[in-house]
């Protein structure tokens, strides 16, 4: 039976995933019911959302466009700002790893960037780019941008010496040593990054669809459907939320980064 | 051919105080000697091999190979380190490349080269396999062929089998001579095993405390190879070394050491 392999692989690795679903569903079901118990107000359940979002996936529309559409726009604009943010962590990392002087002018910069929360960006964002596309995809870009660099920077920084030592005892020097043995050595933590800065990125994204306006999009769609008073559409959407950063996390990065972990690291486990 | 002349090496590690970690070595080792640095841990046997490879370099004294000041690590002195350190991300057979290549080897003289070291070691069979997929033997054997690639005039050896098993230690301790009796490569083993140092070495160099000076004892190592294990010659030698050693207290330093490139 050759051919389940693969299915058998899906089941054994999303397995463990059913348990919490299971009590986030329950607590969702309990808190929906207390909601209406006690206030009166119809909170959506899971099952009313459930349904809701099969309606738009059959061609209900929300805010004037399908689903499909504010999904595909919210992609678009994540790969866009998580591009630009990969783009510059990596290359800001690989820089101060390789000059000092560039380390040392910029010290504590990332740091900074990653305390200012996400939201925070919006009267930037608007100020420089106005209303719209460019300042979403400008809020994913520097959110993200910072934990793909300090990952980069320290994944260099903290090479372990003997492979440094070896390197050079086989006589590499300057960019021999950094383009064959730092960055390919830094990789795991460049992946990490990578990770941490998607996760970052498509969580501003939907905070920022709901307030700089951009017309579609996942965000935009959720707090469209408050003023309409369609809050299992908005419930919907938000499940549409989670399950795309899962599948993205779950099924693409993680994966990618426990390979490189487990190729990379050779002290794992007694041989 | 390696020279420490009054050589202390001294560092501070964030803000103590500095630590002499040797204090007024010499010690020379001549062409085609198999020399092992003895000693408890902690005592600088590790430095001392630090710098003559050049990853470290001397507070006082210089360290001097064929006469000329050690300025850098190079191939002509290859280090084989405790732990194999080959680079997890390329293959057996690349991780020997690497060093080839530095020394302008291409192409398919490049591959058969490398090889051919591999073979050397027992390695043909695991040429195409990752570092990640050898047992810690084996991963030892590959950076010796790694090393031996370079042609070095010397073997640096920093304690490389003491993370093995028994058995495969006293195997590639077996190889390492057979190795170094066809051609007769200046070797420098450090070593806290006084079994280790009585079966491998010509001369073994005793450390102790800096108190001391470093080194304390100059042994001269009176057996005729191959040696055998169970040999008295060898039983007697290792007595000897125990004796010496024990007139030295155990770690003295505390277990850091200096990280520098």
């Amino acid at each position: 039976m050759i051919f389940l392999r693969p299915v058998q692989r899906f089941i054994a690795y999303w397995k463990p995933s059913v348990l919490p679903l299971l009590i986030v569903l329950t607590i969702w079901e309990l808190a929906a019911r207390w909601v209406l118990a006690l206030r009166g107000v119809a909170f959506p359940t899971p099952w009313t959302t459930f349904v809701r979002l099969g309606a738009l996936v059959g061609g209900d529309t929300l805010s004037g466009h399908p689903l499909g559409v504010h999904i595909l726009n919210s992609l678009r604009r994540w790969i866009m700002g998580f591009s630009i943010a990969a783009t510059l962590g990596i290359g800001y990392g690989l820089l101060a790893g390789r000059l000092r002087g560039v380390e040392k002018a910029t010290a504590g910069i990332p740091q900074l960037l990653l305390l200012v929360p996400g939201l925070a960006w919006i009267p930037v964002a608007i100020l420089l780019f106005g209303i719209g596309e460019t300042a979403t995809v400008f809020m994913i870009a520097i959110a993200a941008v910072a934990p793909v660099a300090i990952n980069v920077l320290s994944g260099i920084k903290t090479v372990d010496i003997q492979l440094v030592r070896a390197a050079r005892m086989m006589g590499a020097r300057r960019h021999i040593l950094f383009f064959h043995v730092l960055i390919p050595a830094a990789l795991p933590s460049l992946i990490s990054g990578l990770r941490i800065g998607l996760g970052t990125g498509w969580r501003v994204l939907v905070a920022a669809e709901m307030v700089v306006g951009t017309g579609s999009g996942l965000g935009y769609a959720i707090i469209q459907a408050r003023w309409t008073l369609d809050y299992p559409a908005s419930f919907a959407c938000i499940a549409v939320i989670c399950a795309i950063g899962l599948l993205v996390e779950r099924g693409l990065l993680g994966p990618l980064e426990r390979r490189t972990r487990s190729r990379w690291i050779l002290e794992e486990g007694p041989r | 051919m390696i020279r420490f002349e009054n050589v202390s090496f001294a560092f501070a590690a964030n803000g103590t105080a500095p630590v002499t970690v040797l204090d007024k070595v010499d010690l020379t080792v001549g062409e085609g000697e198999f020399v092992c640095v003895l000693g408890p841990s902690g005592c600088g046997k590790t430095t001392l091999l630090n710098l003559a490879a050049g990853f470290l370099f001397p507070s006082r004294g210089r360290v001097l190979f064929d006469d000329a000041v050690v300025v850098a690590p190079g191939p002509e002195r290859g280090v084989v380190f405790q732990e194999a350190a080959l680079f997890p991300w390329l293959s057996v057979l690349k991780n020997v490349e690497f060093g080839l290549k530095r020394k302008g080897l291409k192409g398919s003289q490049l591959k058969q080269t490398a090889f051919a070291y591999l073979e050397s070691l027992g390695l043909g069979a695991h040429a195409h396999k990752l570092p990640v997929a050898l047992s810690g033997g084996m991963r030892q054997r590959v950076a010796i062929a790694r090393v031996l690639a370079l042609e070095p005039r010397v073997l640096l050896m920093d304690e490389p089998f003491s993370a093995l098993d028994a058995n495969s230690r006293e195997r590639l301790q077996d190889e390492l001579l057979r190795l170094w009796v066809t051609n007769r490569r200046t070797v420098i083993y450090v070593t806290h095993s006084v079994e280790e140092a009585a079966y491998l070495a010509d001369r073994v160099v005793v450390m102790g405390s800096t108190v001391e000076g470093g080194i304390f004892a100059d042994m001269a190592v009176p057996l005729t190879r191959p040696r055998s294990r169970t040999d008295d010659g060898l039983l007697a030698m290792k007595a000897r070394l125990r004796a010496v050693l024990a007139t030295q207290p155990c770690c003295i330093q505390p277990l850091i050491s200096p990280r520098a490139m």
